[in-house]
């Protein structure tokens, strides 16, 4: 799977959405970034930083107003399967079984049955749901939910997958179990990964590169590269996320978020 | 202490009870609380079920009430008076031949019919029947008209349905069809139906589609509407077409509207039967009913009601249990 690289390419991205009464709202203003094949990105940032419409923009749901966004050197024009999604939650489908959801995708692209339902196989393994394929999803917990939704986006073998609050739905303990896995998938199938979240915390654990995005009009911030999901795997987690430096990048990027925070309600508030 | 919380106190009868329930509710009768020991309850909807003994009492208290009503104290005297029922029962059979035998034997005084009466003609209806078609036959043309008036009901408020809820033109357009004709009753179009089609089968079958096409289109709009958004974009990121999204994605996403659309269009289109048989069809249950009605055969018209009603639960039961195999995930999303 290596031989494949295939960059990600960001220019001038601009995304203004037309309001019906009012001024209309600058969701993302010259948005540029490269992203080598095999990374793990995080956008972290306030709510209204447009951290959404740039995974939107990415999966091909929306075309940008301005700028784009080619992946290994094609224009990303609509939605396609080389660019798999995971969404927060309600994304699987009630109606079909554990293992039919995973294999929806091959399915619609008329794959192998054979090898389909090998591939399935491995998958349940891979996410830790071996024995669970012919479960229908509502009986699965939130975890397990998600679990086969990683397994639906890879059964297609994107070149790279794009999360939306992936774990955001999740307690606490499923999602420390949960981030964990994301590391492991990321390591040995060496895809892109880009993951929006809302935690410090798991935006500093997961990303191996890391965007601090701030709001009106949205833009990227700060570009972090970040050591802690290199090391991820060999140290403990809980180990990792109380060391030092990881505490200081906390320290750090909580104080930015912050400052963004007040400033926007500084603006709101007429003193 | 835990007396002094009233509603939180169960003794082994409720509890029994509450199991008895329980295997009730996979048939998808009763809905399923939980068994907890809630301390308190009132409110709580969620502990709220309908007890099976509880209804079997209604039940129960409605034949009592009626043999109460049919034999203790029956209408008022004036009703009783021999001399006018007889006047109203040869006045009545003058007209028609049809009741000159058999209405002697079986036709109580000219009250509402007791309990046995009905009993004896519902035999007698299965047996002989009214104006020579037998009850079971009454009912077949009935059931039939129904199953085709929610047939093409189906058909063809669907794919309307759908595209108004996947397209703008298709919305605009038949947004004021849908609006403009969804309030009127059916009944009221009856004269413009016979007018139109002529009297007949068709005709009462035509009457049936206009009563359940509108819920059908509602409930398929709704369904494609309140489709999640995440599970379009979700089936497109893994490489579905548009033939597939709607096929694979949309339409099992709309079960569970389209199962509810038809089970109200059913109990609307069983409804409106009397009344679409009133446009000059031989056979079905309403049309039994309209027969008797001049001939003062009040026990005919009370077993067409019964059979009514008894399908009626019936068919709702089917559905009910039909929906718990069809649509198991319901609720569970």
């Amino acid at each position: 799977m290596g031989e494949r690289v295939k960059d990600l390419s960001v220019k001038n991205v601009e995304m203004v959405y037309q309001v019906p009464k009012g001024d209309p709202v600058h969701a993302l203003h010259d948005v540029s970034f490269d992203l080598a094949s095999g990374r793990l990105l995080t956008l972290l940032g306030p709510s209204g930083c447009g951290k959404t419409t740039l995974l939107n923009i990415l999966a091909g749901f929306l075309a940008p107003t301005g700028g784009e966004v080619t992946l290994g050197g094609d224009m990303i024009t609509g939605p396609g399967q080389e660019r798999g999604m995971v969404f927060q939650q309600g994304a699987l489908f009630e109606w079909l079984s554990v293992e039919k959801n995973i294999a929806f995708g091959p399915k619609m692209n008329r794959a192998d049955k054979k090898q389909t339902k090998d591939k399935v196989e491995e998958l349940l393994e891979i996410v830790g749901l071996a024995g669970f394929g012919d479960k229908q999803v509502y009986e699965l917990s939130g975890g397990m939910q998600q679990r086969v939704a990683l397994a639906r986006c890879l059964a297609n073998d994107p070149d790279v997958i794009l999360m939306d609050e992936p774990l955001g739905a999740l307690d606490a303990l499923t999602r420390e179990k949960m981030q964990g896995l994301i590391l492991k998938l990321w390591k040995e199938t060496g895809k892109t990964i880009i993951l929006v979240t809302h935690s410090v915390e798991e935006a500093l654990y997961l990303g191996d590169r890391l965007f601090v995005m701030a709001p009106r009009p949205g833009r990227i911030e700060r570009d972090y590269e970040l050591p802690f999901a290199e090391q991820g795997l060999d140290v403990e987690p809980r180990e990792l996320k109380a060391a030092p430096e990881f505490g200081e990048k906390r320290e750090e990027i909580l104080s930015i978020i912050w400052e963004m925070e007040e400033e926007i309600m500084g603006r709101t508030e007429p003193v | 202490m835990a007396e002094s919380f009233g509603a939180g106190v169960r003794d082994d009868e409720t509890l029994e009870v509450a199991d008895k329930v329980g295997r009730f509710s996979s048939w998808g009768l009763f809905n399923s609380g939980s068994d907890t020991r809630l301390t308190v309850a009132f409110g709580d909807s969620s502990a709220v079920r309908s007890l099976p003994l509880y209804s079997l009492l209604s039940l129960v208290a409605m034949i009592v009430f009626w043999f109460i009503a049919t034999y203790a104290w029956g209408l008022p005297d004036e009703f009783k008076e021999p001399g006018l029922s007889d006047k109203l029962r040869i006045a009545a059979c003058n007209s028609n031949d049809a009741c000159e035998g058999s209405f002697s034997q079986f036709l109580g005084p000219l009250t509402f019919p007791s309990i046995r009466d009905t009993w004896n003609t519902f035999f007698l209806l299965i047996d002989e029947g009214f104006q020579n078609i037998t009850l079971w036959a009454h009912t077949k043309a009935s059931l039939w008209r129904v199953i085709r008036g929610m047939f093409f009901g189906t058909l063809f408020g669907v794919p309307i349905g759908f595209a108004m809820g996947l397209s703008s033109r298709a919305r605009g357009f038949f947004d004021t069809i849908v609006e403009s004709f969804r309030p009127v009753p059916p009944l009221a179009l009856l004269p413009l139906f016979i007018l139109i089609f002529g009297i007949g089968d068709t005709t009462a079958v035509r009457l049936l589609i206009f009563a359940s096409i509108w819920i059908m289109i509602i409930a398929a709009r709704s369904g494609v509407q309140e489709a999640n958004l995440s599970k379009i974009r979700a089936a497109y990121s893994l490489g579905a077409s548009k033939p597939q999204v709607l096929f694979r994605v949309l339409l099992p996403n709309a079960l569970p509207q389209l199962f509810t659309g038809f089970r109200v269009a059913l109990g609307v289109s069983w409804g409106t039967l009397v009344a679409a048989e009133l446009v000059g069809t031989q056979d079905g249950l309403g049309s039994m009913i309209f027969a008797a009605r001049p001939f003062f055969r009040l026990d005919v018209v009370v077993v067409g009601i019964i059979v009514i009603a008894v399908l009626g639960v019936f068919m709702d039961i089917v559905l009910r249990f039909l929906e718990s195999k069809l649509i198991p995930w319901r609720g569970k999303g």
